[in-house]
């Protein structure tokens, strides 16, 4: 053998056992698929689902807080579920409740006879254990159980829930993330381990298939034959996620009929979507608006008049229409479908406001230049268009805004900086809420806070502080209440502090397959298809 | 031979050291907290604190570089951020899927760009050569990118003679689950004889491989091209003419052969780049390789990961390197003398 030849095998030799000792063995597929060469019946429809990002992080259902909520509402169910329609928590596992005058006890009564996928029954003991050992494990979204003070299961399905200070548990149960009612027994050892090597024990239409991370189609669902909703009528049996980041690529799956649904398209290739005839399309406002935060604490813009200039400054109109439907107008901080809600409050731009008010300051043209500092998402071609646009604007008012796109980590990290000198004076962020209230963008991003998490705008001030903290009562026992104390807060916060503008929200814009039936977004579940809710279609 | 062995690997590993440290004070230099990328973007201060005592981020940097280079010694590439799993798992999940499509390409590449050299060799400053010379030019300058979208609109989406995306097929693994054994799916749907697979795999690969294989082909047509020129007006060529061997018959049966030496040297390290090269057109034909890893891995500033995949990726040259080294060793004694 030449030497070649010899390198050569030696090559293939390396290479094999290199890689066998990646594989290992295993079956790639559904644990319990047929075996090769068998077809699958016909009458198994599957929904093929396009998400941008890896699918799962963490299967636990304590502790997920990320992009799996996706597959995870489809496979484990809270309480309650909210209704943007109605700014309602409408029942899931839950049948009805009530809460006492106080809001601070709340009665469920369970929809009787659900199982978990574990074939144990789920009834208010097995709640109680769950969100109890949700709030031990702590972690992700735990926090919004943070009211609770006991939980009692009277009898099999009424469940008992008293709470440290009132809230609107009913909201509270229908979150996205850490209200997932499931089997606390599922395993006999390490629970969260056991979930995430791929297990669930949650109660919903759907159970996990198959999960291979890091492969194309990372995970397939299968319908759960015991569910309580049961399978009379048209339903999807199976939903596949195919991990697909390049846009271009996902279109052209959607286009050829590969897929059912994709949960994200830029501008132009949604256009082309609106016009494709065996496309469909979309457009539902979310619940996740873009903050700019002032910084109200150091640096120029400590001058409450330069911020209401540049709030002044700010293209509004422009800024949507540049976006393509991809954002629509905001109307103070909390968006539509939400309590606390304040129509009529679209700002405009208003370019000689915004020059008397810095004149009034000593700048603007003619007057001292003034130096901005801005940060923003590096890579959110949203965000850029806001930038070029306030870049612009204020150019023409002696203002120069020097922008800074950063990956969130650094910019979290930059605006959290104990060093005030190193803090931005522009901090552009999106706020989402972890439920379908909106007093997350109060007490996170306004309450006052040391050290610095979120309120990002710096902003301190007592008198705003004390109301914030009035709204989960509020909310709990007087909605009326509730309505006018966000509308004041937002009337303070944006108007007379200027801690903040709210250039637009985002809209959800998706793309799916003609023969999808029944598709409706529902921003409190962000990203999210209830698939059992379908009907596929020829 | 011993002595030349042991100096080059002497070297390889003086290498790969150095990447281990650059990528460790790299990684730390990048502003920005890696507990954010691990406890999530809205973690409150407790969960932050808690992943970075888990990291061990709170401690000195020569502390962390002694147990990152303690725990990689062990096997243990670190945790990634973004997947929360062993980075070495991943790699080891990510990595076959690139040498399929790496190597499909490279076979693309020589098959294609051998002949390719030699007709050019053939008809030196003639039309055919001329006309290679620019397909070979046009194929190493044009950007993977543009030509990967380019092949998937024109022959996927739009001609249909080819999926779009993917692997293979995912509805095989209801009707056809294969039985991983590699990692590398076309060779394990070939030895455990699942034809469905291999056949959908093999479509799959067409567009993504002939992308990567622009690069390498090109270049190696070439190389081989300059080779078997500079060969053939050798002595022996001249005495091959002589005896009346047709000018086809001197380059392919006598020139050829030696002509290869560098083309082989070539090969190795085209290999290598073309890992690399390949990340983006594993993004656009969605290929479950170390291009999507490493794209995801950026996107979340996931550290050890992107530290993972560098060392991967050095290793691999080094390797390639010191292939070519061991093989210009045996090939041409005083090589190793120098």
């Amino acid at each position: 053998m030449r030497w070649h030849k010899r390198l050569l095998a030696a090559g293939a030799v390396a290479v094999v056992a290199l890689t066998s000792a990646c594989g290992g063995g295993k079956v790639r597929g559904a644990e319990d698929s047929p075996q090769a060469g068998t077809s699958q019946s016909a009458a198994d429809a599957t929904f093929t689902y396009v998400p941008n990002l890896d699918v799962v992080t963490d299967w636990d259902p304590a502790s997920s807080y990320s992009n799996e909520i996706i597959a995870m509402e489809n496979v484990y169910e809270s309480l309650t579920r909210y209704n943007p329609q109605t700014k309602k928590a409408e029942p899931r596992l839950a049948t009805s409740w009530t809460s006492s005058p106080d809001g601070k006890e709340w009665t469920f009564t369970l929809r009787p006879g659900v199982q978990f996928h574990t074939g144990k029954p789920l009834d208010a003991a097995a709640a109680k254990a769950s969100i109890e050992r949700t709030i031990k494990v702590g972690q992700g979204a735990a926090y919004i159980w943070g009211a609770v003070d006991t939980i009692e299961a009277k009898d099999a399905t009424t469940l008992v829930i008293k709470l440290k200070y009132p809230t609107a548990l009913d909201l509270v149960a229908s979150a996205g993330y850490a209200s997932y009612i499931y089997d606390t027994t599922a395993a006999t050892g390490d629970l969260g381990k056991w979930f995430n090597e791929g297990h669930d024990a949650g109660s919903g239409p759907y159970t996990i298939d198959s999960w291979q991370k890091g492969q194309e189609t990372e995970l397939t669902l299968k319908k759960f034959d015991g569910y309580w909703g049961g399978w009379s009528g048209q339903h999807y049996s199976k939903i596949a996620f195919r991990v697909t980041p390049e846009l271009t690529t996902a279109w052209q799956l959607l286009q050829r009929g590969e897929v059912s649904f994709v949960q994200r398209l830029n501008s132009q290739l949604f256009q082309q979507a609106s016009g494709t005839a065996n496309v469909q399309t979309s457009q539902t406002p979310s619940f996740q608006n873009l903050l700019a935060l002032f910084n109200t604490e150091s640096g120029p813009l400590k001058d409450v008049r330069l911020r209401q200039a540049i709030q002044k400054s700010i293209d509004y109109d422009g800024l949507v229409a540049a976006l393509k439907g991809a954002g629509v107008q905001a109307s103070g901080l909390v968006p539509d479908g939400l309590l606390g809600f304040t129509p009529g409050q679209a700002p405009k731009q208003d370019l000689p406001g915004a020059e008397a008010l810095l004149k009034e300051a000593g700048y603007g043209p003619g007057g001292k230049p003034l130096d901005l500092t801005l940060t923003y998402a590096q890579g959110d071609s949203d965000q850029e268009v806001l930038v070029t646009l306030l870049t612009s604007a204020l150019d023409k008012l002696n203002v120069k805004l020097t922008a800074k796109p950063l990956q969130w980590t650094t910019q979290w990290d930059q605006g959290k900086s104990k060093d005030t000198a190193k803090r931005q004076d522009i901090f552009v962020m999106y706020w989402y809420p972890d439920y379908a209230d909106a007093y997350s963008w109060f007490v996170n991003v306004f309450r006052s806070a040391d050290p610095i998490s979120f309120n990002l705008s710096y902003m301190k001030n007592d008198a705003i502080d004390k109301e914030i903290d009035s709204l989960p009562e509020l909310t709990a026992i007087d909605k009326p209440g509730a309505e006018k104390a966000y509308a004041d807060l937002q009337s303070k916060i944006i108007g007379e502090q200027a801690a903040v503008a709210v250039p637009y929200v985002q809209n959800y814009q998706r793309a799916f397959a003609k023969s999808v039936q029944g598709y409706a977004d529902n921003p409190a579940y962000p990203n999210v298809v209830f698939v059992y809710d379908l009907k596929p279609g020829a | 031979m011993l002595r030349y062995l042991t100096r080059r690997l002497g070297q390889a590993i003086l290498v790969v050291a150095g990447v281990v440290i650059l990528t460790f004070v790299i990684m730390r230099l990048v502003p920005g907290d890696p507990a954010v990328a691990y406890a999530g973007p809205r973690a409150s201060p407790a969960e932050l604190a808690a992943a970075r005592a888990r990291f061990g981020l709170d401690d000195s940097l020569p502390v962390q570089l002694w147990n990152y280079v303690r725990d990689l010694l062990g096997g243990d590439w670190g945790t990634s951020l973004h997947t929360r799993r062993p980075v070495r798992d991943d790699l080891f999940q990510a990595f076959p899927a690139s040498l399929e499509l790496v190597g499909a390409a490279l076979v693309v590449a020589i098959v294609v760009g051998i002949p390719l050299g030699v007709a050019a060799a053939r008809y030196k400053g003639k039309f055919p050569d001329l006309s290679i010379r620019v397909s070979s030019m046009l194929a190493v300058s044009v950007p993977v990118f543009w030509l990967a979208l380019a092949l998937q609109t024109l022959f996927a989406s739009g001609l249909g003679w080819f999926p779009v995306a993917g692997e293979y097929d995912a509805n095989l693994d209801q009707t056809s689950p294969l039985h991983v054994y590699t990692n590398i799916t076309a060779v394990d749907a070939l030895f455990t004889g699942n034809w469905p697979i291999l056949g959908s795999t093999l479509a799959h690969l067409v567009l993504p491989a002939l992308v990567i294989a622009a690069y390498p082909a090109g270049v190696i047509a070439q190389m081989t091209r300059a080779a078997l020129i500079e060969e053939s007006s050798r002595d022996h060529a001249r005495l091959e003419r002589a005896l009346g061997f047709g000018e086809t018959s001197v380059l392919t049966r006598f020139a050829l052969r030696p002509a290869l030496n560098p083309v082989l040297s070539l090969i190795a390290l085209v290999f290598a780049y073309s890992i690399v090269n390949g990340f983006l057109v594993e993004a656009v034909f969605n290929w479950p390789g170390l291009g999507r890893y490493a794209a995801d891995s950026i996107r979340s500033l996931d550290t050890p990961a992107i530290a993972g995949v560098t060392l991967l990726v050095a290793i691999l040259y080094v390797v390639a390197n010191l292939a070519v080294d061991l093989v210009q060793g045996v090939i041409d004694p005083r090589v190793r003398s120098r």
